[in-house]
Parts: structure tokens; C-alpha cells; sequence
């Protein structure tokens, strides 16, 4: 359904509850618990780039616009991942997945058909587009373009290549980060260790001509820390991301990331109540910026407004936010986890400024709702697999750096809540209202971070809230999220330090 | 690319093929690779999603699609793989990568199949006639829900209208000669739409899901509380921050249920993650709180003959009259708990492993009717909607932005908006003192209309 919430996690949330349509939390099959080991036998690593016949490609696009339809698309797909997990100090489980198939999408006006197949036979594929021509029926049909060989900047680079690499290595900085959890502190009971890499290739060609191929390589490194106290428990975590080789882990060493895990979890024993009401919130800087994916980041994804309900609708060349404010999307940052080549529908990625000072400048689009607003395409055309359809998504969004000394910004908020990282959150982007929940937050008192609070939500209205921000520091950070909109996708989401004045506060206490 | 010979024969294979003899045959593969002991998981289906706006078609998604999933033990260790190409070679690397991979991991002697010959009938799972519908009128279907959703002059704006169906084989063969397999349907259709008011904005969607094509509720009802949910917040007011009564709306329970289910998983017990370990047979919540999971309800949307590694389901109840009477588990975890499996091995598709889950997750109905609750009721909120985590399984907080109304003196004054509510799990289950009788159970994730004493409320200063 279309009104469902949008969320992002830093985590996959592990529990899909939700076996109904309703509900904004509904998580699909998650490539995240896909997954594969490596088997060491293996020769040279193969690539996950299908060897595939353009005339192949070009007679199913034929055929997807035998009926009508203004646009075609073959999706070919070919994915191996690993996943592993370990916990209580045990390797639990190990997941190798093998995932290959092809989608094929028609477009006739507002219209689109979809349809996809496990296998790559030419039967099968045909059969697709036959499936996914269904829509266009009696429309006028665009004659396809002769496919052209294209080629693309790549933002990825891989120096330790994850098909090479033995399962030993894996395992190894697991091991690492769990001994350097638990030693961190005596109250640092259990650590859960996940590690998850995949590699993905893609073939992507349209009626436009174009003809694409490249590999992506993913890794997701969590560690999550669970402290116990007297009478009270706190499930910490830290996570790294990177579309990059195995190299990931020389630039950040497991046991960083792990000592960070379970420094928050020792922390957060000493949590208090959080006070209930209307306050002033200083964000640090880094994962903090999943409140612009959520807040602003989704309402500006063209589709909604395409169909006119978005909350930013109508509002291009306006001012939404303070002078202070400024917002991009950028999916060409290296090897970040939101980064790719180019997006699942073959657009070259780029810097795209979606607020500058306050000022609405841009959506983020697909193909379709490019067309549809009659606005460039922005590389933002994503999907969680060749299962999915292709629909605007975020990639790496940040709230660009200000001029604000960080410190300042504490010590000039009297009272309020300083919140030192979020577990996630979710908008209607209809509506624009939003949620996020912290994970470890204080009470600031005369301008001083003091008291550890209990995971509190933090609720508000999307244009509210950015007009509400009067101090964005000069220490811009980013975090890795799992980005739900009925289909999964890798996002990573960024800020500076910034306080955001009248927040509500979800605490269980009235304020003292 | 696959040759491009024979194309037809092909198709033929994949009509004729069973998926119990492959199964089977798999098993035996894995077996033969090395495996002491192995399971396959077979899912083969098909999915129609079609959605509408503004009285148009505007997508058509269609696929049929098929997978299976190898969990292999050695010496102990166990891995899984999955794999959705069933080519020779492409089954014979997912099943040699599962067992290279197994050498590498932690020994358990915990690691064990189920050995369950028996399976629980269940009836209405299958409806052969969802498929046999017309295109066309599935197309209807959805049109004439927005149609009738629009028809509101409150509303201004539709998001959108969908139906959607899908039919699924599940088939489980491991090697201690268990071979089951079940068929399941499902349908459902709904509408989202958009009240404006000046520059408010309000959403509502509802949605109908059954087994079976001919249970679906009448459009009329669907699109009326659609949007009923979007009008019915315009004009909504800050209330200040307070402790007050919280009715939890049927909408709005799913935020309570999900922490408590995740408490009442085997393996966080067992791992002191969950703030309900070491409790059972103590009383946790109010004698009014009676919490039933049912995996062989008649049509049930969570109903289904064997859990996802093939043990038979039942009804069991959870926490009976505030008393916690049984926590979920799955083969590997009951084992380590010096228990037997409950029939909760949970599975999201041959992509997954075994996890820990419930079937029909229901809160048992009250005496009172909604109406009595809400007079009885002198200050509060009637929570609609709840977003955030729900309560955290790990300690039991609980925190969330609030939508729905404000109740004085036992009436509803004015919807309410920008509001948090937040308590601790030990307080919100203690603290239910009215259960409604007005329970959904065509709904898999259920409770009746239910009151906590008080809560935090945050608002205006």
C-alpha cells in the first residue's frame, strides 16, 4: 500500500511481526539475512556480471513494448552473500545465498508493469515482458532505442576483493570484536557479533538504448554489546558500512567498533528516567542525520510528489528551513555504504543540494517520476533486488556542514535533551510527521551534558523541525542504515552537531 | 546465460516438478557431499500485486518464483544456505558452499533436526478459486475502493488503492525422514487516503486480508474506515504533559504486543535479554491480560499445519490471567532449554533461517464494551496510533509519538496531535484494568480495545 510510514534502523530488524499490509514497519526479505560463506577451494573469483547477449536483451525489450508502452527495462541480477553471525561467543550460523533473476518493467503514461523471473532463459524472460506488458496495452508504442554499450564513473574502490578473500578472515575479526567487548568491562555480558558481505552484479538496459553492467561490492559489520546491572540491562551497538573490499577493516579495526559497542552499554546503566514534554535537542554529530532521512529526506522523494500528497509539494524555489540549513544527497561519495555507481536504473550518481539555505532546490527522482514532475533525474532510481520495482530512494543524506563550534552549541542550550545516537525512526511523509527513538541520550543542565536518559522518542513535524534549527556545527559525521519503503535499501544518513529548539520528548517522568 | 535450447521442455519441467521428490532428493545430496545430517526447505509460489490511483491502473506487478534452503550439520556444526537457481550446478555449489562453510563454525550439541511425524490439521488455508478471478475484476475491486473512499467530501486526495494475492507451496524434508508440505492462499485489498483541511493534513488506510477470496470484507466497510481514520483526526489540539488513562485502540495494540513477543522468545530468555526471564509462573501483568498464540485456527492468516522446520503446531496460551505460563521456542533453543519445541521455529522464506515466532498472536477479549470503556474514562487519551519501537524487549521501556483523542469525562473532546506516551513494561501490563469485547481474530497480531491505568504523557509545558 501506498501510505505506508517509512523507517530507517541501524540494524535489520531481526522480527518481521508485521504479516499484514498495514503497519509502516513491514520488513520485507532483507538482503541482510542473505547470505554466504566462502568456499577457499574456489580458483579465480568469478564475476557476478552475467555474460549476457545483447540481442537477447534488446529482443525481451522488444517484446515488453509489443503491445505499447513509452519505455522498457531489463533488471538482470546476480548476487552471493555471506552471512554470519555469532553470538554468547559461538559462531550460531553461517548463511551462504545464491540469488539470481531478471525484472522487467514497461512504462505507459503514470502506468507500470513488472514482472520478474528466477531464471535466465530466453523463454522465461520473454514470458516477463509479455507479463509486464500487460498495462500498456492499446497505448502508443515509443520505439526502443538500439542498445549502446555505456559506460559510468565508478565511486567504489576495491583493494582487498570480498570473493578472494578465505572464510577464516571473516571469522577472524568477529572473534576480535567479541573478545573486545567482553573485556571492556565485567558488566558487559554478551556480545552479538554480525557480519554480512555480499557481492552483486548488475545488468541493466532500457529501450533508451542504454546497456549497463558493473559489480558492487557491500559490507555490514554490527556489533551490538549487552551490559547488565542491578536490576536493568542496555543492548548497545555500533556498525560499520562500507561498499568496499575487505580493506574496510584496516581503516576501522573490529575491536574499535566493538569497544565503542560496549562503552554505551556500561554508560547507559546509569540511565535515568528521561523527562516527558517540549525541549530543546542538541544532536551530536554522525547517525544523528537519520532525523533529515526521515524528516526531510523522505518527503522529498519525488514520488509522493508526483501524486501531489507529499508535504513538500508545490513548495520548489521556497523557503522551508532556517538560513542555517542545508541539506544534500550525494550517492557518489566514496565507497560510503549509500554510494553506488550508478542507481538501479542506470543514472549516474552525483552531489544533488536539495535544500541550499533554507531554500528548496530539488526532489529526488526516478525515471518515472522524473517524467511525471518534469525534473532532471537525480540517481535516486533504487531497488532491493530484481524482485522489486525501482522507485526513488535516498543514498547518502546529510545535513551540510555550519560554521558552529560543536562545544558552543552545548554550552549555549540551557536546559534540554543532548542526544549522542538514535536507533532509528519513521515518517508519514504525507504528513510529515515524524518519530525517532534515541538509544543514548542526556540531560543537558546549564549547558553541560549530565545524567544518562532511558531510549525516549523524539516526535515533531517535518517542516517544523527544520525550521527549528538554529545551530548546525562545523563536525560533519555519518552513520549506516537500513532504509524501509516497502523494499530494503542501504542508505547512509549524516549531520553536524545541530540543536533543534521544541522538540517533544517521549520521556517517562514529568520534568522537575 | 542459459542455452537457449529447448525452451519449452523447460517449461515443462518446471510444471511437472515435484518439490516433495526433490526435496528429498536434496536431502539425500547433501548427505552424500558430507552432511550428518541435513534439511531442505522448498518455497515455490506466485504474487500478484496491482495498484490504482485516481481511477487508473498504475502498477502491475507479477511473478512466480521459487527457492530452497539447505541447513547441513557436521560434527555439530550446522550452516544454511539458499539458493533460487535449481540448476544441477547452481544446487550442488549452494549445497557444498553450506557444508564448507559448517567445517568453519562453533560445535553444538544442541544442533538437532525435529523428528515430528505428526501434523496438525488445519482447515481453510487453501482457496483454489483466487487465481480463477478475473484480472479485471481484482482491477475493479481496488478502483471501486477508492471510489468509494473518495466519495467523502472531507477527503481531498487518494494515495493510492491496491489489491493483492498470492499462492505458496511449502515443502520441509530433513534426514530424520520428516517430509511434510503444505499450500496456502491469501488475498487482500485496501485504499490510503488524504483529508486536507486548510494546511492540515491527515491520513487513513485500511486494508481487508483473507485466506480466501470470497471472505473479503465489501469495499463499503473498507473505504469508510479509511477514510474515517483521515477526517476524523483534522483539528487536533496539544494537550499539556500529564499522567493519564491510555486506551489502546485495536490499531494502536501491535505497539505493545511486538515487545512483549519478542520478551517471550526462548533464545533472549535464555540469553537474560529479555525482561521477562526467570519470571515463569509468576504473575508479570493485571489478572485481566491473557495472551494466546494459535497456529491452527480455521482460515487463520498465521495459521499453518507445521512451524518452518516441520514440527506440528498448536494453541497454546502465553500468559494466562497475568500469569506467564510459556515462552516460544524453535528445536535448537528448546533443546538448550531442557525443553520441547512449541511448534515457534519461525520462517520468513527459504532466504532465512529458522527463527522464533508466533502464528495468531491474540490478546483474549474483556467484558466491556468500547463504549463503557471510553465513559468510564474521566481523563485520557484513546491511543490510535503509536509509532517508535514499542516496548523494548531488552529492559521494558517503552516510549512513542501518539496520535487519536483526548477523553473528558468519559467523552471524546478533540483529536490530539504532537503528543508522546511512555511508561515501563512492569507498569503498562500491571497496570490494564479494562479489556474490551470487541476482538478481531481475522487479524494474525490482535487485541481488543484495552485501558492502562496511567501512563506519561508528554505535551505542552
Amino acid at each position: 500500500m501506498k501510505l505506508k510510514d517509512h523507517f530507517v534502523s541501524d540494524i535489520p530488524r531481526r522480527k518481521f511481526l508485521n504479516l499484514t499490509l498495514k503497519g509502516g514497519i513491514a520488513l520485507m526479505a532483507t538482503p541482510a539475512l542473505v547470505s554466504q560463506l566462502w568456499s577457499c577451494k574456489s580458483p579465480l573469483p568469478e564475476s557476478m556480471v552475467l555474460d549476457l547477449d545483447p540481442g537477447l536483451l534488446q529482443k525481451i525489450i522488444q517484446k515488453a513494448l509489443e503491445n505499447g508502452g513509452d519505455f522498457a527495462e531489463v533488471y538482470v541480477e546476480n548476487r552471493i552473500s555471506r552471512n554470519i553471525s555469532m553470538e554468547e561467543s559461538k559462531f550460531k550460523s553461517g548463511v551462504f545465498g545464491i540469488s539470481k533473476g531478471a525484472g522487467v518493467r514497461v512504462i505507459a503514461g503514470d502506468k507500470t508493469g513488472y514482472a520478474y523471473t528466477d531464471e535466465l532463459s530466453e523463454a522465461k524472460m520473454l514470458r516477463a515482458a509479455e507479463v509486464a506488458s500487460f498495462v500498456a496495452r492499446g497505448t502508443k508504442t515509443v520505439p526502443p532505442v538500439d542498445l549502446q554499450k555505456t559506460g559510468r564513473e565508478s565511486f567504489i574502490t576495491v583493494k582487498v576483493p570480498l570473493g578472494d578473500l578465505a572464510d577464516d578472515k571473516r571469522l577472524e575479526v568477529m572473534r576480535r570484536a567479541n573478545q573486545a567487548a567482553l573485556e571492556y568491562d565485567p558488566k558487559i555480558k554478551m556480545a552479538l557479533i554480525s557480519y554480512y558481505d555480499e557481492i552483486r552484479g548488475r545488468t541493466i538496459a532500457n529501450s533508451e538504448g542504454l546497456y549497463l553492467s558493473d559489480e558492487l561490492p557491500l559490507l555490514f559489520f554490527i556489533v551490538q554489546a549487552m551490559g547488565v546491572g542491578n536490576n536493568t540491562r542496555h543492548m548497545a551497538r555500533e556498525r560499520l558500512s562500507r561498499h568496499s573490499g575487505f580493506e574496510m577493516f584496516d581503516k576501522v579495526s573490529p575491536e574499535e567498533i566493538a569497544r565503542k559497542a560496549a562503552r554505551e552499554a556500561v554508560v547507559m546503566l546509569k540511565a535515568e528516567d528521561a523527562p516527558a514534554g517540549i525541549m530543546d535537542v542538541v544532536m551530536q554529530n554522525g547517525w544523528g542525520g537519520v532525523l533529515v532521512h526521515e524528516a526531510v529526506g523522505h518527503p522529498l522523494e519525488a514520488d509522493n510528489i508526483a501524486k501531489k500528497v507529499g508535504a513538500f509539494t508545490g513548495k520548489l524555489g521556497q523557503k522551508v528551513a532556517s538560513d542555517v540549513f542545508t541539506m544534500v544527497d550525494d550517492g557518489s561519495l566514496p565507497n560510503f555504504r549509500g554510494t553506488i555507481n550508478f542507481d538501479d536504473e542506470g543514472t549516474q550518481m552525483k552531489r544533488n543540494v536539495l535544500i541550499k539555505n533554507g531554500v528548496l532546490k530539488k526532489y529526488m527522482t526516478d525515471i518515472l517520476s522524473a517524467k511525471q514532475i518534469d525534473m532532471e533525474r537525480t540517481g535516486n532510481g533504487r531497488r532491493e533486488s530484481f524482485r522489486h520495482i525501482p522507485i526513488p530512494r535516498m543514498t547518502n543524506t546529510f545535513i551540510e556542514k555550519g560554521e558552529d563550534n560543536p562545544e558552543d552549541i552545548l554550552t549555549s542550550t540551557k536546559e534540554g535533551i543532548y542526544v549522542q545516537s538514535l536507533s532509528g525512526g519513521s515518517v508519514n511523509p504525507i504528513t510529515g510527521v515524524f518519530n525517532f527513538t534515541c538509544r543514548e541520550a542526556y540531560l543537558i543542565e546549564n549547558g553541560e551534558k549530565t545524567t544518562p536518559v532511558k531510549g525516549a522518542t523524539l516526535i515533531g513535524n517535518c517542516l517544523d523541525v527544520i525550521s527549528g534549527i538554529d545551530a548546525v556545527g562545523n563536525d560533519l559525521e555519518f552513520g549506516p542504515g537500513i532504509c524501509g519503503k516497502g523494499q530494503m535499501a542501504e542508505v547512509s544518513a549524516g549531520q553536524p552537531t545541530v540543536r533543534i529548539r521544541n522538540i517533544n520528548v517521549g520521556g517517562s517522568r514529568a520534568r522537575s | 546465460m542459459l542455452a537457449e535450447a529447448e525452451p519449452d521442455l523447460k517449461n515443462l519441467k518446471m510444471v511437472i516438478m515435484d518439490y516433495k521428490i526433490l526435496a528429498e532428493q536434496l536431502v539425500k545430496k547433501c548427505l552424500d557431499k558430507g552432511a550428518d545430517a541435513a534439511e531442505v526447505y522448498i518455497e515455490s509460489g506466485r504474487d500478484l500485486s496491482i495498484e490504482v490511483r485516481n481511477g487508473e491502473v498504475e502498477t502491475v506487478r507479477e511473478a512466480a518464483s521459487h527457492g530452497a534452503g539447505f541447513r547441513v550439520f557436521v560434527e555439530g556444526k550446522t550452516a544454511f544456505s539458499h539458493c533460487n537457481d535449481f540448476s544441477d550446478d547452481a544446487l550442488e555449489k549452494a549445497v557444498s558452499s553450506a557444508i564448507a562453510f559448517a567445517n568453519n563454525l562453533t560445535p553444538d550439541e544442541n544442533n538437532i533436526l525435529p523428528e515430528d511425524e505428526s501434523v496438525t490439521e488445519v482447515e481453510g488455508l487453501y482457496d483454489p478459486e483466487i487465481a480463477e478471478v478475473d484480472m479485471e475484476r481484482k482491477i475493479e475491486m481496488a478502483k471501486e475502493v477508492e471510489q468509494l473512499a473518495m466519495a467523502d467530501e472531507r477527503i481531498t486526495k487518494s494515495s493510492g488503492a491496491g489489491f493483492s494475492e498470492g499462492d505458496s507451496e511449502i515443502v520441509i524434508a530433513n534426514s530424520n525422514g520428516l517430509l511434510k508440505s503444505y499450500k496456502s492462499t491469501a488475498c487482500s485489498f485496501g485504499v490510503g487516503v488524504v483529508a486536507e483541511k486548510e494546511e492540515q493534513k491527515s491520513t487513513g488506510y485500511e486494508y481487508c486480508r483473507r485466506r480466501f477470496f470470497s471472505d473479503l470484507l465489501p469495499p463499503e466497510q473498507i473505504a469508510e474506515k479509511a477514510a474515517r481514520d483521515a477526517y476524523e483526526l483534522l483539528d487536533p489540539r496539544m494537550v499539556k504533559t500529564q499522567k493519564a488513562a491510555v486506551i489502546f485502540d485495536p490499531d494502536a495494540a501491535r505497539s505493545i504486543l511486538g515487545g512483549i513477543l519478542a520478551a517471550l522468545n526462548g533464545e533472549r530468555v535464555i540469553q537474560g535479554a529479555s525482561f521477562l526471564a526467570g519470571n515463569m509462573d509468576n504473575k508479570i501483568a493485571s489478572g485481566l491480560l491473557t495472551l494466546t498464540d494459535d497456529g491452527t485456527r480455521p482460515k487463520g492468516l498465521g495459521s499453518k499445519p507445521f512451524d518452518g522446520e516441520g514440527v506440528h503446531t498448536r494453541k497454546r496460551i502465553l500468559i494466562d490471567k497475568g500469569i506467564l505460563k510459556g515462552f516460544m521456542y524453535n528445536t535448537i533453543i528448546a533443546r538448550r532449554a531442557g525443553v520441547k519445541s512449541t511448534g515457534n521455529a519461525s520462517r520468513r522464506g527459504f532466504r532465512s533461517l529458522p527463527g522464533i515466532g508466533p502464528h495468531n498472536l491474540y490478546m483474549a477479549a474483556g467484558k466491556d464494551s468500547r463504549e463503557k470503556i471510553i465513559k468510564a474514562t474521566q481523563n485520557g487519551l484513546l491511543l490510535k496510533g503509536a509509532t517508535g519501537y514499542g516496548i523494548n524487549p531488552v529492559n521494558g521501556n517503552f516510549s512513542g509519538g501518539a496520535s487519536g483523542f483526548w477523553i473528558k469525562n468519559g467523552k471524546i473532546v478533540h483529536p490530539v496531535k504532537g503528543l508522546t506516551v511512555a511508561g515501563t513494561a512492569d507498569d503498562m501490563l500491571n497496570g490494564i484494568d479494562m479489556v474490551g469485547d470487541d476482538l478481531d481474530l481475522t487479524r494474525s497480531f490482535t487485541a481488543p480495545t484495552f485501558r492502562i491505568r496511567e501512563m506519561q504523557i508528554g505535551g505542552e509545558r
